[in-house]
């Protein structure tokens, strides 16, 4: 019957021609640059003008609320004299480097307290408990413990940014659909390779998830304990220049400061992990967010 | 488990794939324990497609777990002298973050074949459910009926992956096709038949569909529902398909009416 068979092949092929979801079409280069970076720009002019118009009605005086060419000047300033380079390059460096030693601490620690039961009911609760304290909170205790030292502050990063990343990893496992673990099994997975192959790819939403906001909770840290903890062991760090700003009673250098915090934590967000999330969620067709 | 399957010479019963003796299955302890299986005895012979039909609380999805050494039972003895089991759920559960390709290359990396291995393996076996051009979609990207052939596809891989040369296979399969809609359903049916000849593995098939047992196996097992037993067999080659539905039909009702009264 090999007719059959043919008809058999002809209506399954038509049945996968009607039945497959249809492709959404990327928009273009222009049309994505004008949905995503127009609005965020016009809300940026409309803030400055806010400002401009602040300042020009002299409510406050001057040492209060600085022009918006007043912090332009400072940061400018910065970014001849190459300090601006220095103190980003020594900020960033040590956040990074932080932040990646606590993603090799916490995602052991997460797959752990995810299927480890006892591991779970014991020390669980202490780590969610551990993401809502302010990790200012551990400066003074690092300074007793190690000084004004770089260590210092690694710790306060660490402690900051260790809870969320693991927290995510869990949540992550969590969310994972019973029945994929089982087809891990049923295919011959053992622990390792299931934890590999399948646990793993299955929580990287929610992992993801958890290392921006670690990425977040440890950039945070580090600017709370660089302005706490001044010394000249430390360097010039972002924190110690708004430390510096603020000595110096220069609104204009603590603006200007401030400006080059956010610029750096909404600068990896949109360089790294935007591109990840979107890469990651992109492939499993979870693209209603994006 | 996998002791049994790489002996096959010590297993007495050598003209079955499987054999289940006295197997019981009892989930909780003491009187609150709720008896699944009962005393199940049922031998599915090398290349043979073999339905287990039953209403809900049968144990049919027990008695495949127990098989496919996803469980254990209480008591009595499973024999394989198959390759590993593979199975099929009545979701697909393809892994969102792999293309359909990478999904069958699944069990066979696990196994721990080379990726050019990988590769013409996959690619055969979607030739073989007929997805030659959709190996590179994600799952979202395809239909439920392309999906449950992806799944028949890995399943069919990781009974490969794990099989020596020349051993049986034996393909355990959860109501299939339950989520689909009644066309897809029809040529999936047809689909299963086609590869099922050019396999020649075992299929352990569970459905609540009377007209599909009788249609797919050579031979349906009623299963009778808490706890789950054998009461009846049918052979289905060569019969009078209309007259043994109805047979099959009248006797899987007098099992559930039983449940009325208690």
């Amino acid at each position: 019957m090999p007719q059959l068979d043919t008809d058999l092949a002809a209506v399954g092929a038509g049945l996968d021609a009607l039945d497959a979801p249809s492709q959404e079409q990327r928009p273009s280069l222009r049309k994505r640059f004008i949905r995503t970076a127009v609005p965020p720009l016009i809300a940026f002019a409309l803030l400055l003008g806010v400002w401009q118009g602040l300042w020009a009605a002299a409510f406050w005086p001057e040492y209060q609320l600085p022009s918006p060419a007043s912090v332009w000047a400072a940061v400018a300033e910065a970014i001849e004299t190459g300090r601006a380079f220095e103190v980003l390059w020594t900020s960033v460096s040590r956040a990074v480097l932080g932040f990646l030693t606590a993603v090799v601490i916490a995602t052991p620690l997460g797959l752990l307290i995810a299927k480890v039961r006892v591991v779970r009911a014991a020390i669980g609760s202490l780590l969610t408990g551990l993401q809502s304290l302010p990790s200012v909170a551990w400066v003074p205790a690092g300074i007793l413990w190690f000084g004004a030292t770089p260590a210092t502050i690694y710790f306060v990063v660490l402690m900051g940014s260790v809870p969320s990343i693991a927290n995510g990893l869990v949540s992550g496992v969590d969310q994972i659909p019973p029945l994929l673990p089982r087809v891990g099994q049923a295919l011959g997975a053992g622990r390792l390779a299931a934890a590999r192959h399948i646990l793993l790819p299955a929580a990287l939403p929610g992992y993801l998830a958890g290392l921006k906001q670690g990425w977040a909770f440890s950039w945070r840290s580090l600017m709370a304990a660089e302005i706490i903890a001044t010394s000249p062991q430390l360097g010039e760090g972002l924190g110690q220049y708004l430390h510096n700003g603020a000595s110096l009673n220069d609104i204009s250098m603590v603006i200007a400061a401030i400006f080059l915090i956010l610029l750096v934590g909404v600068g990896i967000e949109l360089l790294v992990f935007r591109p990840l999330e979107r890469a990651v969620l992109r492939a499993r067709g979870l693209t209603g967010a994006l | 488990m996998t002791a049994t399957l790489e002996t096959p010479a010590a297993v007495s019963d050598l003209d079955a794939a499987v054999t289940l003796s006295g197997v019981r299955k009892v989930f909780g302890h003491g009187p609150a324990g709720v008896v699944a299986l009962d005393g199940v005895d049922l031998k599915v012979a090398p290349g043979e497609f073999v339905c287990l039909l039953g209403a809900s609380g049968c144990g049919k999805s027990t008695l495949l777990n127990l098989v496919a050494g996803l469980d254990a039972p209480t008591s009595g003895t499973i024999e394989l002298t198959t390759s590993r089991p593979a199975v099929m759920f009545q979701e697909a559960a393809l892994m969102p973050w792999l293309t359909a390709a990478r999904n069958v290359e699944l069990p066979l990396r696990l196994a721990g074949l080379k990726r050019g291995e990988r590769r013409e393996k996959a690619g055969e076996l979607l030739s073989l459910v007929r997805l030659v051009g959709a190996g590179h979609k994600r799952p979202h990207e395809l239909s439920g009926g392309m999906r449950q052939r992806v799944a028949l596809a890995r399943a069919l891989a990781s009974t490969m992956g794990s099989a020596e040369e020349g051993t049986p296979g034996l393909l355990l399969m959860d109501e299939p096709f339950a989520a689909l809609d009644a066309i897809t359903r029809d040529v999936l049916q047809a689909e299963l038949v086609r590869v099922w000849r050019e396999t020649s593995t075992a299929i352990v098939f569970v459905t609540h569909d009377v007209r599909e047992a009788v249609r797919l196996g050579q031979r349906v097992v009623l299963l009778s529902s808490r706890p789950g037993r054998v009461v009846r067999e049918w052979s289905t080659v060569d019969c009078d398909e209309p007259a043994v539905i109805e047979d099959i039909t009248s006797h899987l009702r007098e099992v559930i009416s039983g449940h009325a009264a208690a």
